[in-house]
């Protein structure tokens, strides 16, 4: 039977920012903005999430275990967007479609993997693994931080690092094979506060250091950098309304 | 691609809105229809005592025994004073025991497929048979923390590295069951009861401060609990479209 949709229900509203590298092996940055915009029963906590993490949906949920789908959207590369991209051409916006497991062995250790299979613009498989140590210091104010780890396929790699002879011919790098393996390593930290239990702030910084061939590409090597760093912050507002 | 995705996604949200807007007007012709009621209560014979937060390994949820409290004895007379208003309840036995016991599964698309496993204990359990509606009230479920699931009836402590925050909750959810098709009519949780505390449950809960300590502690949790309950059910059958709008 599908839960009715009456009675108390939590709006969470906010905007946020991050600053993060124009493309994936960048040395320049961008600010994005990113609206906040959540909804769920009045009282369902709002549980640990990391910067990283996919759209994900527990549809297996026993406590400290959880598992399900996950999403990510890859936004497009334009060729014609930055400098060190030119002759390298377009490369289409990415779905990734998988799943999840999530794991904690106590309540302020979170063990977090991922897999994923790309369409459209990249058709190869990421996984992702993540741990995070949380820590509530007091009631409304929590840290946590930890390791991170990116596998890629060579079809999740190769349209983002590699190099043919036409893009080489048209950018002056040179002709590049990459392949998959090890694409990242990683740390990331974020806090975050409760001024009352309406309002939220938080922030976060997650560091990546490319590996294997997508450090070694050209593009990154000669025009980028293989350090990554993307720093984030928002605040939000929560308010329960009652549907009768 | 991206057209096919959002011609999947307006459908998918039309069909929603559609079989919404079908299920309220079954929902509400159904409640019209019922004159005659039992009620069964299962959530107050254990209370579990958790612990969240900063905590180390194995740190399994305990339980005691509060079956000497008489909650369910008095969650059924409660919910009689107020449904006596537009419903005629009739008193019923059942297995207490047997409705506690039922959990959801932790699969979460099984507890929206299967059949509610409710329905076919309301049918073999409870006596009379033939009332027009069974109103079964029965533990609910909520996350402490992270990875913590609490229940039912409970005390509950929050660890952080600086301090510890005490909670005591008593989590129900109410059904209506027809007495005729067994079909669940309405499944709805008890909300919190407010939103001043910063440390939340799924359904009603309050802070423990420091009166729960010392020798009459069990008497002033079972009075806080019972203030909980109490102060819970009329917005819960309220929302439930039972009893008039508190």
């Amino acid at each position: 039977m599908l839960p009715s949709p009456s009675g108390n229900w939590t709006v969470m509203v906010g905007i946020g920012g991050k600053y993060t590298p124009d493309f994936v092996g960048s040395k320049n940055g961008k600010f994005l903005p990113i609206p906040i915009f959540t909804i769920r029963r009045a009282g369902s906590i709002d549980q640990f999430r990391g910067p990283r993490d996919s759209a994900s949906i527990a549809l297996l949920d026993v406590g400290n275990f959880r598992a399900g789908p996950a999403f990510k959207y890859v936004s497009s590369r334009k060729g014609n967007k930055y400098a060190e991209l030119t002759g390298l051409g377009d490369v289409k916006a990415a779905y990734e479609l998988g799943g999840f497991v999530e794991y904690y062995p106590v309540d302020w250790l979170r063990l977090r993997s991922e897999l994923r299979q790309g369409f459209d613009g990249h058709t190869g498989t990421v996984a992702d693994v993540s741990a995070d140590v949380i820590v509530p210091l007091i009631q409304r104010l929590t840290i946590s931080a930890g390791p991170r780890f990116t596998w890629k396929s060579t079809k999740a790699t190769a349209p983002y690092f590699g190099v043919d002879a036409a893009q080489a011919l048209a950018s002056g790098l040179p002709i590049y094979n990459a392949r998959g393996g090890a694409h990242s390593v990683g740390f990331g930290s974020q806090i975050s506060y409760r001024i009352n239990p309406q309002w939220e702030v938080h922030a976060y910084v997650e560091y990546e250091k490319l590996l294997g061939d997508a450090a070694d590409s050209p593009l990154v090597k000669l025009r980028g950098s293989s350090n990554q760093t993307t720093v984030g912050l928002g605040a939000s507002y929560s308010f329960d309304f009652r549907i009768r | 691609m991206r057209r096919i995705v959002i011609l999947w996604a307006g459908l998918a949200i039309a069909s929603a809105v559609l079989g919404a807007a079908a299920a309220f007007e079954t929902r509400a012709t159904k409640l019209q229809a019922i004159k005659t009621v039992g009620i069964v209560s299962a959530i107050g014979e254990e209370m579990s005592l958790t612990r969240a937060g900063l905590t180390g390994l194995g740190n399994a949820a305990q339980s005691a025994s509060i079956s000497a409290w008489g909650l369910d004895e008095l969650i059924v007379q409660q919910a009689t004073k107020l449904l006596s208003g537009r419903f005629r309840v009739q008193p019923v036995t059942y297995r207490r025991a047997a409705f506690a016991a039922i959990k959801d599964s932790a699969i979460a698309p099984v507890n929206l497929l299967r059949s509610d496993p409710f329905k076919e204990l309301v049918r073999s359990d409870i006596a009379p048979q033939g009332l027009d509606a069974y109103i079964v009230i029965t533990r609910a479920r909520s996350k402490l923390g992270n990875g913590r699931d609490v229940e039912g009836v409970g005390l509950a402590e929050y660890r952080t590295l600086l301090a510890d925050y005490g909670l005591i909750h008593a989590l129900y959810e109410i059904r209506i069951i027809d007495g005729k098709s067994f079909d669940v009519i309405e499944k709805r949780a008890a909300a919190p009861l407010d939103n001043t505390g910063t440390l939340r449950l799924a359904g009603p809960s309050g802070p423990v401060d420091e009166t729960f300590g010392g020798s009459a502690s069990s008497e002033r949790l079972r009075a806080a609990i019972v203030d909980l309950i109490t102060r819970s059910l009329p917005v819960t059958l309220g929302d439930m479209h039972l009893i008039e709008g508190q």
